[in-house]
């Protein structure tokens, strides 16, 4: 069978393409668009994984979408109501938001594709995300969790599946929490209190988490309510996200916490107000671990399985996801490499395929790489008639000159093979630099990412070198392999890769297989026998405000705007030149 | 080739109008932030721009405009930001991310579907008549030395921006571009009509849902209400209906 799955409306979204139950390709909206978060309906995504399959429309057997959009709408319209007469403000935008596009899916995918709408599929929000979660893990049996914002009415899930050896696939949902109360609410609400863009910057409060004590930890566990049956609340006097589209807390949520961050104030760390916030982002991001804790716990106890599958936009917390590692009894936790919305497109494609047609299980390639391909004849020709300095060269010198490059202290610009699905750059679009120095850390959030100080980055490491330099309880591999999970530094070596330890000690590192990137692997080791540390700073390659790169030329732009030395597609390895300037001086 | 920052007829006209809006300190702050958010859009598109087209030069041009535009961007936002922390401001919502009407990049213009000589016509005529009211927002901030100076950097941009669309234009298409450049005037001129007829079905259509929300929603709103006092606070058991069609919406 061939089916789509679509994810769309609300942000990130995407199109997967499964052929026989297996993945042929998945891509974000966004990295086609070049439109950051992009959630409009994912066109160019479609029309690329039809083309990258050789398929037309007609050739699908179904297409899936990731929600069931009139169960949201009910949703929309039941917390319009219940907050009567407050919502008169907001009703008539909501009307327009979901009745302009979002509730018409079914008519949008049929005219947009020309498929006819008996082979247009649906699914709940997390089944999208348990699916997504589960049925891409290499475990036969697993309990599964979902949290993020919100679906239709559900935020929060649990559950498990198996894969019987006779090929049936099984995915129970137990029970689930309910909008408002939602755990990934409460941390946007927070990131727009703490000045910072809601659904797009969750992870700078994470890296703020770091700078500050869990000092409002009271204050936060008021908004925030444990319930009798191992759930929790919020207490609605404290939010406006579920009456008004403008803003997220309300004016006791102020009593409580204080003014807000203006977003256009830089944190400083040294002041008393840049404490408050950095004390704050501690504090909330405590409490969701603890909440997320309890209920895994809960969950362990309840099904007395060794694997919890992890889903869903809360699960790009990387510091919660080692806590429930180390806490919640589980022996293993995966997290998927799109756990957001954008995997949703694969995980309803993938729920489809298993649930509703009973389609027997197949192993699901253990990687994330399955976007465009770059093609580094673009980059070479671009580069050429810019005057740059080109050279095409085999892959053993080309890695020896990179890995050379890296150790004198220059950036580079990685771009190799198909990217990543997902929101992090896993080796296949990454800008890489040695990792010893703050002094490289400054320079990279000054002259190329041009991003607040206090965001840290992150280290690449060899699967098999990763124990020596970071502190990996048990399970930690697997979170490690996707970037998924935040662990301690070792205290010797914290000084030694101090550009990518953040200011606890700790590290999101990425824990690569030799047969995941080859290439990337084979540089490492490189690097490694040059400095004696075969670790590398890797940080997604965007600048600003813009989504990862995705094809060469994009790449290449990049470079040309911003502080890297060096940019590698495939054999191509262009080296930064000053360039005649078209722009007369003032 | 265009004379640099040429004010239009109608921002002569509606010069009290700019006036009105520079004059105040909210408005200024909150008009500032907004031009951040337009000029970065629209640096992104004509990156866009140059990443996609295949002339080596206009890689180049698009490129250092992209750069420029960017720049503007970060400068319009660093002093809306600067003005914000000389004094408090009574806006609730600063500026909550939906930029300036019709101000979303290059008009919501689809860099991919545009051949050059159309992005070219169309920057042209942007570029001209952002200069032009740049000149009158520039003579508007006499008593605000740094914005002024902002928008004196900028001007010297957009004059640069203006004459090398229009020159390579003329490469591009030798034997029609002056026809460009006017079918780029009457397409600028028909969205703004869109812009202006958008607007006013906005505001009828917000009328009119608002009067159906104090007419109609109160008996539902009620029964909303008081369905929710009996909901259990905690978890609920995941629905199971056993008529849930996978082709369902619903």
């Amino acid at each position: 069978m061939r089916i789509l799955g679509i994810s769309a409306h609300y942000h990130d979204s995407a199109a997967a393409l499964l052929v026989d139950g297996v993945p042929v390709c998945a891509v974000q909206e966004e990295r086609l668009s070049r439109h950051k978060n992009d959630a409009a309906f994912p066109e160019g995504a479609i029309e690329w994984c039809l083309d990258h399959a050789g398929l037309q429309p007609a050739d699908l057997d179904a297409v899936v979408f990731y929600e069931r959009s009139l169960l949201k709408f009910e949703r929309i319209l039941t917390c319009t109501l219940r907050a009567f007469p407050r919502s008169w403000r907001s009703f008539p935008q909501a009307m327009k938001n979901s009745l302009g596009e979002k509730v018409w899916v079914r008519g949008i995918i049929s005219s947009r594709l020309g498929v006819p709408a008996k082979k247009i599929y649906f699914t709940r929000h997390h089944e999208a995300h348990a699916a997504a979660a589960f049925l891409t893990a290499p475990t036969r049996r697993a309990a599964i969790l979902t949290a993020d914002g919100v679906g239709e009415w559900a935020t929060l899930t649990v559950g498990h599946g198996e894969r019987h050896a006779d090929g049936r696939t099984e995915i129970t949902a137990l029970r689930e929490i309910r909008f408002p109360h939602s755990l990934g609410m409460l941390y946007s609400t927070f990131t727009a209190y703490l000045g910072f863009a809601v659904n797009d910057d969750e992870y700078k409060v994470m890296g703020l988490a770091a700078y500050g004590r869990p000092t409002m930890i009271e204050q936060v566990r008021r908004v925030i309510q444990p319930t009798a049956d191992g759930g929790f609340t919020l207490v609605p006097e404290y939010f406006e996200f579920q009456t008004t589209a403008s803003r997220s807390y309300s004016s006791r949520f102020l009593d409580l916490f204080g003014p807000p961050r203006n977003p256009y104030d830089p944190i400083d760390l040294e002041t008393v107000e840049g404490r408050r916030f950095a004390d704050c982002a501690a504090s909330v991001q405590r409490v969701l671990e603890d909440t997320l804790v309890d209920i895994a716990r809960a969950l362990h106890r309840e099904t007395g399985l060794p694997d919890l599958c992890y889903g869903g936009g809360v699960a790009l917390n990387g510091v919660a996801n080692a806590r429930l590692l180390a806490e919640s009894g589980f022996e293993r936790v995966f997290v998927p490499p799109a756990p957001g919305d954008a995997g949703c497109a694969l995980g309803a494609a993938l729920y489809a395929d298993r649930i509703y047609f009973r389609n027997p299980d197949r192993e699901f390639p253990d990687h994330p790489f399955w976007g465009p391909v770059v093609a580094a004849g673009e980059l070479a020709r671009a580069a050429r008639e810019d005057e740059q300095d080109v050279a095409e060269l085999e892959d053993a010198e080309l890695i020896e000159r990179v890995a050379e490059a890296l150790a004198a202290g220059r950036v580079v610009g990685w771009m190799d093979g198909a990217t990543e699905f997902g929101p992090r750059a896993l080796g296949h679009r990454s800008i890489l630099a040695a990792p010893h120095s703050a002094d490289m850390r400054d320079r990279l959030n000054r002259d190329i990412k041009y991003r607040e100080e206090f965001r840290p980055f992150a280290p690449i490491v060899p699967a098999e070198a990763a124990d020596t330099y970071f502190e990996l309880p048990p399970g930690a591999a697997r979170l490690a392999r996707y970037m998924s999970g935040v662990f301690p530094v070792r205290p010797e070596w914290r000084e030694r890769l101090a550009a990518v330890t953040h200011v606890d000690g700790s590290a999101r590192l990425q824990a690569l297989e030799r047969g995941m990137a080859p290439r990337l692997h084979a540089l490492l080791e490189a690097y490694g026998r040059r400095t004696g540390i075969p670790v590398l700073l890797n940080t997604s390659f965007n600048l600003s405000g813009e989504p990862i790169v995705t094809r060469a030329l994009e790449g290449y732009s990049s470079f040309r705007r911003c502080g890297i030395d060096l940019l590698v597609a495939g054999p191509t390895l262009v080296s930064k030149r000053a360039v005649r300037r078209e722009k007369p001086a003032n | 080739m265009s004379s640099p920052a040429r004010v239009a007829p109608l921002d002569r006209l509606l010069r009290p109008i700019h006036r009105w809006v520079w004059s105040d300190f909210d408005r200024r702050v909150r008009k500032l932030l907004a031009f951040g958010e337009v000029e970065s859009d629209g640096g992104r598109d004509i990156l866009r721009a140059a990443e996609l087209t295949p002339d080596p030069l206009l890689r180049r041009l698009y490129l250092e405009h992209a750069i420029d535009e960017l720049h503007h961007g970060d400068l319009f936002r660093q002093r809306g930001a600067a003005l914000l922390r000389t004094r408090s401001t009574r806006l609730k919502t600063l500026f909550n991310g939906t930029p300036l009407p019709g101000g979303h990049g290059l008009d919501d213009l689809s860099v991919k579907d545009e051949p050059d000589h159309r992005l070219l016509a169309f920057l042209h005529v942007a570029e001209k008549a952002a200069a032009g009211r740049f000149t009158v927002y520039r003579e508007l901030v006499d008593d605000d030395p740094q914005t002024r100076e902002i928008f004196e950097e900028i001007l010297r941009d957009e004059v640069f921006h203006m004459n090398y669309t229009y020159t390579q234009l003329a490469r591009v298409l030798p034997d029609s571009y002056r026809r460009q450049v006017w079918l780029a005037r009457g397409k600028r001129l028909w969205q703004r009509y869109l812009r202006i007829a958008v607007a006013i079905a906005t505001v009828i259509g917000n009328a009119i849902l608002t009067i159906m929300y104090f007419l109609v929603l109160p008996p539902f709103a009620w029964v909303a209400k008081r369905a929710e006092r009996r909901e259990q606070p905690g978890w609920t058991p995941s629905p199971r209906r056993p008529d849930e069609l996978p082709t369902s919406q619903y």
